[in-house]
């Protein structure tokens, strides 16, 4: 008998999400010894093995971890507080173990505008990181400086910055060591997906420029605090922009005769025909064409990561959508649901200080800056700017499908599969495809969580938490 | 040979599951004396596979002391397609029923010497001491496994060229492309099939219902496979309302009878002998309906 006979798990009597949002019965194996999951046929009739251990699921749901690619914090630390390594480093730990009870199990770490001198000190650090049993932190997103000033949110207006050097600025900002190719960008042991996103706005001189380069070197490219026009938005997304970050916050209202960024989700095919479009159309409109530079390449650029290729048909962008019931209206998010399903993301766009277990009240932020929490609202105190949420993602999940009347799965589909593919990491995260972590949640016919799996061992689970 | 007829598939499969697990039970299998059970894929068997599934879930059944031969696979298709014979077993039986992994054979339609295996394969259910009970299913044109019309009734493991119609009512698998459907198998023999102790046949639906009459209202004939289990002495059919359409009334009354009978020389012996010796019963209900079917 083969020595690996007990390290197979089974889960059986469920209900399994596909990539595809549907749900179907049947049973997933996976190895608790390598944390993947596994071909079941292959392990029964080539290695000869079947599950040691069966796991009941009386019928509930079995989805893939969740994934929240727009993250501020949570459970007292911000991503964007610096106070040490050491500090940091721990910071990262908390949130890594205590987030499993959401159901997620990979999130990407937002860090907002900051001092330039910072970026070198965190980004370094946000490496992707996990520890046994925790979620995996995917890397980073950097959200500015390089937004529009009046579109700024909750984000210091003195730190914010325009890439008149394009690339070069970026570099500078970020440090070169972080914007490496992604070949070069290495991760450390153990760890097999990493993700590196940058939030710019792309109405911001240089930065439609940088975008191409950014996008090239792997790194996932987001439209967002932005005021852009409706032809600087499809510009940046011919560039290699893949997605919008918070739709409806922080950018133009929809307006029918200019949608703006909004408006990409309905990017009409007539105007966006397969073939080439020369950018000379839209250069006009930009803060500050570059006389003599060719912005956009007609010769067939070669794939990225992403798969995006600049001159084929126009992909419309994934777009992150905070469904907490407050930062966009529940009309909102049925009509993005409805206009694009395949690009929709669910984000909780959560602050420190979102943690289940938390009262409501006046908290502190950072830089003598306070919240005030009411259930699931955020504001900054004294004033009525929202300032990121405190909804879980289970929670996101839920109010989604009574939002849209899209199914669990579908709901499901929009943090898992959706976001994973997003970021190109569907072969690892965010689906059950034999291969893939074993990352796993366990979810009732409500969308409760009940039990959380990473690399096929069970981290949370609701009955004993 | 006993034809037992059921409402529609699902009676069917009801019966027949049950039908498995008490012989398997009554065997009571020991790993030194397992009991081997033969296999057969395809939409008939499945709803006697969901019976076993279920009872196999109530603890009533166990499939760890059981070895597996299925009767055939095709050539050339990747184990892993989905319509392989090795991806409809795991599918529809074994990844729900305890069975050890090492005790299941479906033949290799990707081995190099495609004659070694037909031939290894037969040696190893020699080597098992035979089928105790072989599970098959019809083909709309009477042939049990892929012994196609045509093949001898002597037939042993072996390399079938399918039958055009064969072909033609699997391409619904293959995105209805017959191009797609492989048009070679391995396949157990008929005399494979006639050599277990025991055979039981599902027969289901109206467009099995001419197969079905030719094989059990007409003679021997290798045009219609099945016929041969005319010459077997414990085979068993079972079949549903809409395949004995084809069949004569009287063919069809007379079955009926004789379970009638039988039941009722069951429930006699089962009076005399008392409740508590439920093996004794058996074995007894068994007697009487060989005893029967052969009369």
């Amino acid at each position: 008998m083969a020595p690996s006979f007990n390290s197979l798990v089974g889960f059986t009597n469920c209900l399994i999400v596909q990539e595809d949002g549907t749900s179907l019965q049947g049973d997933l194996w996976v190895d608790e010894a390598s944390g993947l999951i596994v071909d079941a046929k292959r392990a029964f009739f080539q290695a000869k093995q079947r599950p040691g251990k069966m796991v009941d699921l009386g019928g509930n749901i079995l989805s893939p971890g969740f994934l929240d690619i727009q993250i501020n914090g949570a459970y007292g630390f911000d991503f964007s507080v610096y106070e040490g390594d050491e500090a940091y480093l721990q910071g990262m730990k908390v949130v890594a173990e205590r987030i499993v009870e959401t159901g997620v199990t990979s999130l990407l770490p937002t860090v907002i505008t900051q001092e330039k001198s910072l970026y070198p000190k965190l980004l370094p650090l946000l490496k992707p990181f996990s520890t046994l049993g925790s979620a995996t932190l995917l890397g980073w997103h950097a959200e500015g400086p390089f937004i529009e000033h009046t579109k700024r949110g909750a984000h210091a207006p003195s730190l914010l910055l325009s890439a008149s050097g394009g690339y070069e600025t970026f570099q500078g900002v970020y440090g070169a060591d972080n914007l490496v190719d992604e070949a070069g960008w290495r991760l450390p042991e153990g760890q097999d997906v990493g993700v590196r996103m940058i939030t710019a706005a792309p109405e911001i001189p240089g930065v439609i420029d940088a975008l191409k380069v950014l996008a090239q070197k792997g790194i996932v490219m987001s439209i967002g605090h932005s005021t852009a026009s409706t032809s600087v938005a499809t510009a940046a997304v011919k560039h290699g922009a893949r997605l919008i970050t918070h739709l409806f916050n922080a950018m133009p209202q929809f307006h029918h005769r200019d949608p703006s960024i909004v408006g990409l989700l309905g990017s009409s095919p007539s105007l966006n025909p397969a073939e080439h479009i020369p950018l000379v159309d839209v250069t006009c409109e930009m803060h500050t064409p570059t006389p003599g530079t060719p912005i956009h390449d007609a010769s067939p650029a070669s794939p990225n990561r992403n798969g995006t290729l600049i001159g084929k048909a126009f992909q419309r962008p994934f777009y992150g959508i905070i469904v907490d019931g407050i930062h966009c209206h529940p009309n909102s998010v049925r009509l993005a649901y409805a206009a694009h399903p395949e690009g929709c993301i669910l984000v909780t766009d959560a602050m420190k200080i979102l943690d289940p277990h938390l009262e409501d009240g006046v908290h502190e932020w950072r830089d003598g800056k306070r919240f005030v929490k009411e259930g699931e609202k955020l504001y900054l105190e004294g004033t009525d700017t929202l300032a990121g949420s405190v909804v879980t993602l289970d929670k996101c999940v839920r109010n989604f499908s009574k939002f849209t009347g899209c199914s669990l799965g579908e709901a499901i589909r929009c943090v898992t599969y959706n976001p994973a593919s997003c970021l190109g990491i569907e072969s690892k995260k965010g689906t059950l495809r034999p291969g893939a972590h074993a990352d796993l949640v366990v979810l009732d016919k409500e969308g409760n969580v009940l039990s959380t799996w990473v690399r096929g061992k069970q981290v949370f689970n609701r009955s004993v938490a | 040979m006993r034809l037992t007829i059921r409402h529609d598939p699902i009676e069917v499969g009801e019966y027949i599951g049950q039908y498995i697990a008490k012989r398997i039970n009554d065997f009571a299998p020991t790993p030194e004396r397992p009991f081997v059970l033969g296999l057969p894929t395809g939409s008939s068997p499945i709803p006697t596979y969901r019976t076993l599934i279920r009872l196999v879930k109530e603890g009533k059944l166990s499939f760890q002391n059981v070895i597996t031969f299925n009767m055939d696979e095709y050539v050339g298709l990747a184990e892993d397609h989905p319509e392989s014979y090795h991806s409809f077993m795991f599918r529809e039986l074994f990844s729900k029923v305890n069975i050890p992994p090492e005790n299941v054979h479906i033949l290799d339609g990707n081995a190099k010497d495609l004659i070694t295996e037909c031939n290894t394969y037969e040696e190893k259910i020699k080597a098992y001491g035979g089928i105790e009970l072989f599970l098959g299913g019809i083909g709309e044109d009477g042939h049990i496994a892929f012994n196609e019309p045509g093949s001898s009734l002597k037939s042993r493991t072996r390399i079938k060229t399918l039958a055009y119609d064969t072909i033609l009512a699997n391409a619904r698998f293959f995105n209805n492309d017959i191009t797609a459907v492989p048009h070679m198998a391995l396949t157990v023999g008929v005399q494979t099939v006639l050599d277990s102790k025991e055979v039981v046949i599902v027969v289901t639906g109206q467009r099995k219902a001419l197969a079905l009459s030719k094989a059990i209202e007409e003679g021997v004939n290798h045009l219609w496979t099945l016929s041969a289990l005319q010459t077997h002495p414990w085979a068993l059919i079972v079949a549903d309302e809409d395949a004995t359409l084809e069949l004569r009334v009287k063919t069809v009354k007379y079955f009926k009878s004789i379970e009638k009978v039988q039941e009722e020389v069951e429930a006699m012996q089962n009076k005399l002998k008392g409740l508590e010796s439920v093996k004794g019963d058996v074995v007894a209900a068994e007697a009487a309906s060989v005893g029967i079917a052969s009369a």
